[in-house]
């Protein structure tokens, strides 16, 4: 081959002994070279800027009106969550069955808190008992069992719960919906020769499969929901922002406060990252993951994982 | 009739997917005890016959009777109606499936695949239905694997538990839909030792299959399938050796 003859055997090294020289690429020393000067231009901006008030961000770091705030903010995001997964997994059943009630109800429901949006949601929720001043449980045009006045009932909290977990029920049954239409047919196949039942195969054989398939969306959409909370302010409930707001309005300290609150939300989608590239590698193989690991994936692009995959294999 | 009845006695069954007619009124009887063997080319309709025995694959027309009962459907009067699901459900644990992709639960082990159903279906005590597992996957040879995950064995150990996870239902009939065809050369001498030995302890087996000596050595009786339709069946020493039809012929030319 003309390849050869231009570069014969007896003149190259020993090819067990040489190693290829990677590919640089120049665009990568341009683009950091810029994004280096980014980077130092915000440095000074932080350093310098006096308006940031980085001893009043120190002061409020940790203040207790701050975290009972932090500690509301992680209420509602769980609460919010665990009612609007519980309410998604429900929803996504009846979405694939057979039944077109059940199909056409979810439909409906997805549709609905799906379209509007959750800050409308909320301000309607608190609102409700201008709608339905009172609820009442009890039979049908006949004698009433229990009733309180929706006032009672809706408070900011309940408000705001209601308000987000329906809007994360909408997401949650779409995720769950892909997941369990994502386990193999053979599964549920294999199921059924072993005489299982439609739920019995449901509840021990396709759910476990596809919770695992939606572990990593829960996980971003569980972020999200982080975020989505800092809306409950509207509803004047003491939440991570609003406290910082309540707190800047007495102060005028504005920006120091909204740092203080960016540092929070900040640590925390952090932390929350971390738990979920822990469960999903838990996942993956089985095994105890080093933290080393779990910190050093959050820095890894997904884009370039299964290329890296293949040249270590 | 002085012969015992057939355990599964298959009536005019037919079934079309779209305008292609897979299987073309197709009848056949497999006795308590008897292997039987089907064979033919690929599209003859061979799996889509087995799927029809046990109702995964609903038949357009024609009955599958096993010991006597419609499956899928129950006497109304003079009439034929479909069962419900559950219905079918206690149906189906009388006829155990292998596949040719094992479909092993891959979220339990080896030992929970196969206590899985006994707990779940049939409501046996979890001690003896993991002393029953264990004695099974002795038989299987996979004992020691009890407590790996499918994703953790090859393909030969995989499709044993699937077998050991059928039997431990304790079925009337094993359902066999090429279990061999999805492993490696290797591999399937394993498997298909695990069912000779199955068929020497008397279980009666319909096995859909490409190994033409596991058919020539075990089967009771062989079927050869082509274009949705029997075309010949007998001892298989006879079809095999001396085949009439020349679609066998060229058949068995083609894979012998």
């Amino acid at each position: 081959m003309a390849h050869d003859q231009k570069n014969p055997a007896s003149a190259r090294p020993d090819i067990h002994e040489t190693k290829p020289v990677p590919l640089r690429h120049p665009s990568w020393w341009i683009g950091g070279a810029a994004l280096l000067i980014f980077v130092i231009m915000f440095i000074r901006l932080l350093v310098t800027n006096e308006n940031l008030h980085w001893d009043i961000v120190a002061q409020y770091m940790f203040s207790a009106e701050i975290l009972a705030g932090l500690g509301r903010t992680l209420l509602l995001t769980f609460v919010a969550m665990i009612i609007g997964l519980a309410i998604g997994v429900v929803l996504a059943i009846m979405r694939l069955s057979r039944n077109p009630v059940f199909q056409t109800a979810s439909w409906a429901w997805i549709w609905f808190f799906r379209g509007v949006p959750p800050l409308v949601q909320l301000i309607f929720w608190y609102n409700l008992a201008l709608l339905i001043p009172t609820v009442s449980i009890g039979i049908p045009f006949g004698p009433e069992l229990w009733s309180a006045s929706m006032n009672s009932l809706i408070t900011p909290f309940s408000a705001a719960v209601l308000g987000l977990a329906l809007t994360e029920s909408a997401y949650a049954a779409e995720m769950i919906r892909a997941g369990i239409q994502a386990v193999n047919v053979g599964q549920t196949e294999a199921a059924a020769t072993l005489g299982m039942t439609r739920s019995q195969t449901l509840r021990r054989i396709v759910l476990p499969q596809a919770l695992k398939i939606v572990i990593p969306p829960i996980g971003n959409d569980t972020i999200s929901m982080l975020k989505f909370t800092s809306l409950v302010s509207v509803l004047a409930l003491p939440d991570l922002l609003y406290s910082a707001q309540m707190i800047y309005s007495r102060t005028y300290q504005t920006i120091p406060l909204l740092i203080v609150a960016t540092i929070w939300y900040l640590v925390l989608s952090t932390i929350l990252t971390l738990i979920e590239h822990y469960i999903e590698h838990r996942l993956n193989d089985g095994k105890p993951l080093e933290l080393s690991l779990v910190l050093s994936s959050l820095f890894r692009s997904k884009f370039w994982a299964p290329r890296r995959t293949e040249v270590s294999a | 009739m002085n012969a015992p009845m057939p355990l599964l006695n298959v009536e005019r069954l037919s079934k079309s997917f779209g305008t292609h007619r897979v299987l073309n009124s197709i009848d056949m009887s497999v006795k308590l005890g008897d292997v039987t063997c089907i064979v033919g080319p690929s599209g003859s309709g061979k799996s889509t016959l087995l799927r029809c025995l046990n109702y995964l694959e609903v038949p357009d027309s024609g009955v599958v009777f096993l010991d006597g009962d419609p499956v899928g459907m129950r006497w109304h009067g003079n009439t034929l109606r479909q069962m419900s699901f559950n219905e079918l459900a206690a149906q189906r644990q009388r006829m155990g499936m292998v596949f040719q992709s094992f479909n092993l639960f891959p979220h339990k082990t080896a030992l929970e695949n196969v206590i899985e159903a006994p707990i779940i279906v049939q409501r046996r005590r979890k001690a003896e239905a993991v002393e029953e597992a264990m004695a099974l996957l002795d038989k299987v040879g996979l004992r020691d694997r009890a407590h790996y995950y499918p994703k953790q064995l090859s393909g030969g150990q995989q499709q044993r538990v699937a077998i050991a996870r059928s039997l431990a239902m304790r079925p009337a009939v094993m359902l066999f839909d090429e279990p061999t065809s999805a492993l490696d050369p290797e591999l399937v001498g394993e498997v298909l030792a695990v069912m000779r030995q199955l068929a020497e302890d008397g279980m009666t087996m319909v096995v859909v299959t490409h190994e033409m000596s596991f058919a020539r050595d075990v089967a009771d009786h062989l079927i050869f399938m082509d274009g949705g339709v029997i075309v010949e069946a007998g001892p298989p020493k006879e079809v095999l050796s001396n085949p009439q039809h020349t679609r066998t012929k060229s058949f068995l030319a083609r894979v012998l």
